[in-house]
Parts: structure tokens; C-alpha cells; sequence
């Protein structure tokens, strides 16, 4: 059965590498997707991990003062914790998150960073009304709320990700109709073959699983060149990412999440080859 | 072994290939289907491995009511009658042992099979063009590659339409009496031919086709019947005119000399 399936390949090269190409195209596509999503996944619920309120306070406000800030915000019984950030806190936080930079370090003292409380609230409806106490304060120079950037980020990876089903519903939905067509014209072919084997007493089942098995071959190599190619082109970017998204803690992407990745996709490419596959046989093989 | 019931095929609205055709072939026998190009050779044989269904009558291969025979299993049928084609079918991609060994291959049988298809190329004189395709043969070859393959699998019947077509009487020759042997050996062989001069006398049966009908069914064991009755009516007849008087002979040759 396999060396019949590797004949019909060898036969008919370039219609193979056809197949081959866009099978290739297609997972190539679904793993850069799909590592977009395992990224925004990571980069939203990294932001929805962080203080649902910052507030950042002018130099001239002193401790004693945030204290009595955030003894209010305590009373109202709606916040879960509440940190105090001092100036040179702040800054070993920089130093921390720009260590590989010293120009940047050079530039930045204590007193050029704010001060700051980073608030968790029991309940997200609160926050609306946390944030108007603090802005009511003349100590508060800014207040960031995080809901805002997640929601943002929401928005954008949500648009990120109906583009990302879009073009690969197109391919997956172009890489079937081509492997019906290759299966098709390979079928026509072979029809006085396949007419011969019939006539001889050949089951069904003998005549239709090489064409079935070929279009599992198709998905499985386009699926794994595919898949490789986009894995290898992440970790040959993956230091530029890590830069620019200093901070916020994406990386290292684990090789065991990527593998899995990608065999899971090589199992759906079989399944997607095999349906196509099985669709010409039925269409050209009554 | 095979049946045939008052079997009409019609294709579409034409006159019928065949009208009412019977006959029955014993198991083990060597039968002629002669008739024409066009009188309904192929599709009697067409029907018996089912790739025709019939528009009236009934059809049996041994235990098999073609009538009741499901889809699934029609592949079934089709490894018990091996079939030596009109235009021989073979695959002109595959050598010779590929092109024989492929019904076993339907049947997934592997470590038996190369020992089963050298006997069989050595049984039809093909041994050493093993690794030949079909082109690379003679025309006489390439029929006995169609009959090896239909051998390989040891079918019951093997249907031989026209398998001297196209070749030369010696070689036609050869090809009868290769079939002959494998008749020999248990096989029920069916032949069709347009070919009067090959039909051997000894066989035990000819059908005749015309226009989609048996116009003559000859029976040797009913001739032979009828022959021995003939040779002992006389031998009787002999024997009364031994025991008759000299006179009851000379009113013979009276009677013949009136004459």
C-alpha cells in the first residue's frame, strides 16, 4: 500500500509539490497565528495580573499624606491590597527591567520617577469608583487604569485573531479544493487501471485507500514544513521581541508548547488531506 | 456451475444483446461460446462477474444468485471467476510478476504470493520474463500473462473472451490447449471465440450465439450418448440378421434389386 502510494507521488511530481506547497502555506500560516494568540494570551492575562489602579503622585507629596490616601481608599472595604511604591523603589525597578541598557540607567535618578500606590480592587465594577477618590486628591499626578490597556489589548488581539480565522478558513478551504483537484486528475488517470483492478476483484477499500493515504501524506509534509518553518523563523526573532516588549513577561515561549503545536497540527493536516482525498474519491470514484 | 435463466439485457431502448438465453455449464467442464463479433459474447461474460446487471432472468454461479448478490460482495465474486480479457487489460506499467501478482495483492496475501506467482509463470511457459512489461512481449506472451493472472488466485472459473484474437493459428493453438490443461486440472474453463477452426471436437460443450440467442447448443456427452445408443441399435440389428434364414436374405436382396 505505501510503496503504491509513493508510485502515484513519484508519477506525478510537480502536482505533489502542488499540494505539498499549499498544505505548507496553510500550516505555515495556522502556527504563526496560533503563536500570535499563545502570545497575546500571555501578553493580556500578564496585564490582567498587574494593578488594576496606578496612581503616581507629585514630588511634593510626602508619605504621611499617601498613607492617609490610601487609609481612605481601605475604609471604602472595596480594594484587596494596596502597595506603596517609593521614589527609589521605582528605581530599582528600573534598573531592573533596563540592566542591559546603561546609557538609560546614566540618565535616571530617584528623583526624576514618581511615586506610587498600586491598587487591586475586590470587584472590577469598583475601580470606576476608586480611581474618582484618588483623582480627587491634589497629591495625584496620574492615575492608570489598567482595565483600559487590557481592554484595549483586548480589542486589538480579538481583531488580530478574526483577520488570523479569516485567511486560514480561505486556506484551509483553498488546500482542500486543490487536493481534490490533484486526487481528481490522478483518479482520471488511472481510471482504466482502477477499472482493471475492479474487474479483477479489488475491494473498494484496495482501490480508494492509496488516494486517501496520499492526501494524508500531503497534510503530514506541508503540515511539518510548514509548522518547523514558522517555529524557526519565532526563535530567530524571538531576542528582537524580547527587547522590545521589555518587561512584560512573554518569553522564553516553552519548546514543549511549541511541539505540541505542532503535532497537533500535523494530525489535523492528516485529517484535512485524508477528508480532501476522500471527497475526490468520491466524486471521481463511483 | 453456471447458470443462465432466461436472461434478456437490454441497453437503453435498443433490441435486446441478448433475448431468453439458457444454459447451464457443469463444474469442471470446457465450454465454447462461438458466435460473431456482436452477438452477446462479451456481455454473457460481463454478466457472470457481475460488472452487467441482467434486464430479465436469473443468473447463478454456483451458490451464487447474482440477483441477490450485494455490492460489498460482488469483489468476492469476482476472485472465484478469473477473467482472461477481450483487450487483456493488462497494466502496461507493471511487469509481467506485477501485473500477476496483483490479485493477490487485493487479498493482501505477500510471503505466499512470490512462490504462487513463479509456479504460475512456469505453468503458462513465462518463466525468466518475470521482470518484462507487457510492451517488451509477444503477442502470444502477453496472453499468457492474462491468463496467469487469471489463474493466481485458483479461481473456479476461468472466462476467456477471445483469447486468440488477435494471434496466429499456431499460437492460437498453443493458447487452446493451454486452457485445455488447466481444464485438465479441475478448472471450468469457458471460452468465447469467433473462431470455428479452434473449437475441438473432444470438447464438452459449444454454445452458438446469434443476434443475442442460442441458435445451437451441442452437448459431447449427449452426442456420446447418443452414439453409443446408435452403435448398439445396429450392433442389435446386426446380430437379428445373423440369426434370419438364407431365404429372409435373398428377399432382402430382392427387394434390393426391385429397388
Amino acid at each position: 500500500m505505501v510503496g503504491t502510494v509513493a508510485k502515484y507521488i513519484r508519477r506525478s511530481p510537480y502536482q505533489a509539490l502542488s499540494a505539498v506547497a499549499i498544505m505548507t502555506l496553510t500550516f505555515f500560516t495556522i502556527t504563526v497565528f496560533s503563536i500570535l494568540t499563545i502570545i497575546s494570551i500571555r501578553f493580556i492575562s500578564y496585564f490582567e495580573s498587574r494593578p488594576q489602579l496606578t496612581v503616581f503622585f507629585k514630588d511634593a507629596a510626602d508619605r504621611s499624606e499617601i498613607s492617609k490616601l490610601e487609609k481612605s481608599l481601605e475604609d471604602t472595604g472595596k480594594t484587596s491590597s494596596i502597595t506603596y511604591v517609593s521614589k527609589e523603589e521605582a528605581l530599582k525597578i528600573y534598573k531592573q527591567q533596563n540592566k542591559s541598557d546603561p546609557i538609560l540607567l546614566d540618565l535616571v535618578t530617584s528623583d526624576i520617577l514618581p511615586a506610587s500606590i498600586e491598587v487591586q480592587a475586590n470587584q472590577a465594577q469598583d475601580l470606576a469608583n476608586l480611581a474618582t477618590i484618588v483623582k480627587s486628591s491634589d497629591l495625584v499626578e496620574e492615575v492608570v487604569f489598567q482595565k483600559d490597556i487590557v481592554d484595549t489589548l483586548v480589542s486589538w488581539t480579538n481583531a488580530v485573531r478574526r483577520v488570523g480565522i479569516a485567511v486560514i478558513v480561505i486556506l484551509v478551504t483553498v488546500s482542500t479544493l486543490i487536493i481534490i483537484t490533484i486526487i481528481g486528475i490522478k483518479i482520471t488517470v488511472r481510471r482504466e487501471e482502477i477499472e482493471t483492478m475492479r474487474l479483477l476483484g479489488a475491494s473498494n477499500w484496495f482501490i480508494r485507500a492509496p488516494f486517501i493515504l496520499e492526501g494524508a501524506f500531503y497534510g503530514f509534509i506541508g503540515s511539518v514544513f510548514g509548522g518547523l518553518a514558522a517555529v524557526g523563523i519565532f526563535y530567530y526573532f524571538s531576542p528582537s521581541l524580547e527587547a522590545f516588549l521589555r518587561g512584560v513577561a512573554i518569553f522564553p515561549l516553552s519548546p514543549l508548547i511549541l511541539g505540541e503545536l505542532i503535532i497537533t497540527e500535523v494530525f489535523i493536516a492528516c485529517i484535512l488531506g485524508m477528508f480532501a482525498s476522500y471527497m475526490a474519491v468520491l466524486r471521481y470514484l463511483k | 456451475m453456471i447458470n443462465f435463466q432466461e436472461v434478456t439485457k437490454i441497453y437503453g431502448s435498443q433490441d435486446p444483446v441478448l433475448d431468453q438465453v439458457s444454459f447451464a455449464i457443469d463444474q469442471g467442464s470446457f465450454a465454447y461460446l462461438v458466435g460473431p463479433t456482436g452477438s452477446g459474447k462479451t456481455t454473457i461474460f460481463r454478466l457472470i462477474i457481475s460488472d452487467l446487471t441482467p434486464t430479465e432472468g436469473k443468473i447463478t454461479i454456483g451458490d451464487w444468485d447474482l440477483s441477490k448478490l450485494p455490492k460489498s460482495r460482488v469483489s468476492d465474486l469476482r476472485r472465484k471467476v478469473g477473467v482472461v480479457f477481450q483487450d487483456l487489460k493488462l497494466l502496461s506499467d507493471r511487469t509481467v510478476y506485477e501485473n500477476v501478482i496483483l490479485p493477490l495483492e487485493f487479498l493482501g496475501i505477500t510471503d505466499e504470493a512470490r512462490r504462487r506467482v513463479e509456479e504460475i509463470l512456469s505453468e503458462v511457459a513465462l518463466s525468466g520474463k518475470e521482470d518484462k512489461f507487457p510492451a517488451q512481449l509477444s503477442g502470444g506472451e502477453r496472453q499468457r500473462v492474462a491468463i496467469a493472472r487469471a489463474l493466481v488466485f485458483d479461481p473456479e472459473v476461468i472466462l476467456a473472451d477471445e483469447p486468440t484474437g488477435n494471434l496466429d493459428t499456431k499460437t492460437s493453438v498453443q493458447i487452446v490447449e493451454l486452457l485445455k490443461n488447466i481444464n485438465k486440472k479441475g478448472t471450468t474453463v469457458f471460452m468465447a471465440t469467433h473462431n470455428d477452426v479452434l473449437i475441438d471436437k473432444d470438447v464438452d460443450r459449444v454454445i452458438v450465439l446469434s443476434q443475442g440467442k442460442i441458435v445451437e447448443d451441442r452437448n459431447s456427452s449427449h452426442k456420446k450418448h447418443r452414439e453409443e445408443e446408435k452403435d448398439k441399435k445396429e450392433e442389435k440389428v446386426e446380430k437379428k440378421e445373423d440369426e434370419q434364414p438364407k431365404s429372409s436374405g435373398k428377399i432382402k436382396l430382392e427387394s434390393l434389386a426391385q429397388k
